[in-house]
């Protein structure tokens, strides 16, 4: 097969393999043979790579151990009251999906139509943008177009947000990631156990006592939030065994004037009203059940 | 290797190239042989190793439907005019994974007095919707804005209105059964 | 000793010239920080591939304690976090890790456009380029399901509604992707494979393409 060599050329072999010896010397080149002030990968530039790459690391890990990773309740498929959230990379496709044209019967215009023609002019770039000009301002369709998408995307990624946030609160809802650190947080304040949330969903199981009771008509607003089958949803607590945790004077004040991100109550009942469902709530007690 | 096959050229062909006749050779050189038969083992192999990977992956899309079956949810005396949240349990086989999970109906009563029952899965894109939560009588989903009326038919952002239980009133019981698509609207 | 070692294997394997190749290649000034200070926008791509590695590593250990199962991953996803030793940190790296591997990437993609870096004869490393992205924003998606918790669970079904609203084959492709008709323990398992094995093998094949196609070509000149 060593037809293309000239018969002069002798090429040599590591032992008997077919690995050719290199005749690369293993010296480095002399750089002055370059223009400019260029210098070898190794070490000289990639020492200046890793300086940034320390830097980036510390920081990096100044960010990890601030802010742990965050981990909501374990996933419910029949909680109604969870605000879906993707992240944070998704929230400009995640709101575009919410305008006319791209949304009702042409949102295939929006989940397949906008996003397909955006990252298939991306993918393409080089394709589309032919031109020998390499300076982004010579070239200002491209810059123009890139840049105008970016600031689309940042501000479909602020509405999204800000939506979210609202939702929020009007919703009265904490993210569940933040409530379980709060309650995790308090816990450890009072010197009681972590709160353990796989724990929480089979203590869920105690029967509603006196389910015959008038105050069960009265009680039906409170099982909008609280779960239909008062087993709560998500990070509302269950109102089952409720009089385990509180006495009837606690349930009620939080009847009244709400509790956290439970709104107060008192403009949908009257004081006696309120008292009647604390009454009967208090007496959902564990042992009461059985 | 290529001075090696020549001295094996068979003796028409040399005759051949003595006479300056272009060699028109129709059989399949050797090297040709080779390559094909390279290749087609090589295909048989991609393909007898992946295709039955490809089955194993694609495996739940040809799954027979399982039937649907009812389930008692509420009385029917407890059925308003006001959408009502209900929730009841069916037996969902998920893989190797067996549960009772808890689906979510709003079941009210129609303007023509008929009970039916609403899927609070969004219509838009799968979130779930909650009625009246801006006091306006109107589902709403909290993702996207989407809004329905009573009957579930769809009034923005959403495509579609909302799926529909099947409902069976049996002995006043209301009993509810697989999804379908909307019918009131 | 260590002389010797390098020379026995180099005279068997010829190495040397494979790692001469990467050390010894000239760095041209334009890309130099130390030169010119505007050049740290160069860095990105360098700091991409270095939490990439992190993601790939902390992600390794992660897979020690975690269960890719319906009714185990939260609570292996909880333990690790919250009674292994260090756990708050890895899962924080491999948390933070996959947002800051966007941001760089980002940035990266940016500097490559902004200096016209992708033209002739560079347009298939772009293309390449590009395809990375898409495999980390798979990696995603796949990624945030597998705590299940209800922030996964709620935002995968959203993104199966939206794949499902993809004309003619978005049916199936729901089906295939959730792996059966609900999001449930086979989606679960379906996304661990794809997070931990398919992506994955599919980046560090289109990662070396495009090292390889650097080192053929070169980093592109001055402006």
């Amino acid at each position: 097969m060593a037809h293309g060599h000239k018969s002069t050329e002798k090429v040599v072999y590591v032992g008997d393999s077919r690995v050719r010896k290199g005749t690369m010397p293993n010296t480095p080149v002399d750089y002055t043979a370059f223009p400019g002030k260029s210098e070898a990968f190794i070490p000289n530039f990639l020492l200046k790579e890793w300086m940034v790459g320390v830097v980036a690391l510390v920081g990096f890990l100044a960010l990890t151990i601030a802010h742990p990773a965050p981990l909501g309740y374990p996933a419910d498929p029949t909680n109604a009251s969870f605000i879906p959230m993707p992240d944070w990379y998704f929230l400009f496709l995640y709101q575009l999906l919410k305008y006319p044209y791209v949304s009702g019967d042409f949102v295939v215009l929006g989940t397949v139509g906008v996003p397909g023609v955006a990252f298939g002019a991306l993918l393409l770039a080089p394709f589309l943008d032919t031109g020998k000009e390499r300076r982004f301002y010579k070239r200002p369709i491209a810059s123009g177009l890139l840049i105008l998408s970016i600031l689309a995307c940042v501000y479909l990624t602020k509405v999204s947000w800000d939506h979210y946030q609202h939702q929020l609160e009007i919703n009265h809802v904490t993210p569940e990631h933040i409530d379980r650190a709060n309650k995790a947080r308090e816990a450890y304040e009072a010197g009681q156990p972590r709160p353990n949330p796989i724990q929480q969903q089979g203590a869920a199981e105690v029967p509603i006592v006196d389910a015959d009771d008038p105050a069960m008509e009265l009680a039906a607003t409170c099982l909008s939030c609280h779960g239909t089958d008062m087993k709560g949803q998500g990070s509302i607590p269950s109102l089952r065994g409720v009089g385990d945790r509180l006495s009837e004077e606690q349930i009620a004040d939080i009847i009244t004037n709400g509790q956290g991100a439970m709104p107060s109550q008192a403009d949908q009942h009257t004081p006696e009203e309120i008292d009647q469902i604390a009454a009967w709530l208090a007496k959902q007690k564990a042992e009461a059940a059985e | 290797m290529e001075e090696k096959e020549r001295t094996y050229m068979p003796d028409e062909e040399r005759q051949r190239e003595a006479t300056h006749q272009p060699v028109r050779r129709r059989e399949m050189s050797r090297r040709q042989f080779l390559s094909y038969t390279l290749g087609g083992a090589t295909a048989f192999m991609g393909v007898g190793a992946v295709l039955p990977m490809i089955r194993f992956a694609v495996d739940p899309l040809l799954m027979p439907q399982a039937e649907g079956t009812f389930v008692k949810v509420v009385e029917e005396s407890s059925v308003t005019d006001e959408p009502q949240e209900f929730r009841f349990q069916i037996n969902q086989i998920d893989g190797w994974y067996e549960s009772q999970p808890e689906l979510t109906a709003w079941i009210s009563k129609g303007s023509d007095g008929t009970i039916f029952a609403l899927s609070p899965i969004c219509k838009h894109l799968g979130c779930t919707i909650n009625w009246n939560t801006q006091n306006d009588n109107q589902y709403f989903c909290p993702c996207h804005d989407a809004k329905y009326d009573k009957d579930g038919k769809n009034l923005a952002v959403a495509p579609n209105p909302l799926d529909e239980y099947e409902v069976e009133i049996r002995e006043g019981v209301v009993y509810l059964g697989p999804l379908k698509p909307n019918t009131r609207v | 000793m260590f002389k010797g070692i390098y020379n026995w294997i180099d005279d068997r394997l010829d190495i040397t010239p494979m790692w001469r190749d990467v050390a010894d290649h000239e760095v041209p000034e334009h890309v130099n920080p130390a030169h010119h200070f505007s050049a740290f926008v160069y860095c990105f791509g360098g700091l991409t591939f270095f939490i990439t590695i992190i993601q790939i590593l902390s992600g390794m250990f992660l897979t020690m304690y975690y269960v890719p199962d319906i009714i185990n991953a939260y609570a292996s996803v909880d333990y690790l976090q919250h009674k292994v030793a260090f756990g708050a940190i890895v899962r924080g790296m491999h948390h933070w890790g996959a947002s800051l591997v966007i941001v760089m990437m980002f940035l990266h993609t940016l500097r490559v456009f902004f200096t016209g870096s992708y033209k002739a004869p560079r347009e298939m490393n772009w293309v390449v380029g590009m395809l990375i992205f898409f495999i980390m924003l798979g990696l995603g998606f796949t990624g945030y399901l597998l705590p299940w918790d209800n922030k996964a669970y709620f935002a995968t079904k959203v993104g199966m509604q939206i794949a499902e609203s993809v004309p003619y084959i978005g049916v199936y492709l729901k089906e295939l992707m959730q792996g059966g008709e609900i999001v449930g323990a086979q989606t679960l398992t379906r996304f661990f494979a794809i997070h931990v094995f398919f992506l994955p093998g599919a980046l560090l094949a289109m990662l070396a393409a495009h090292f390889i196609m650097i080192r053929r070509q070169g980093i592109s000149g001055p402006l």
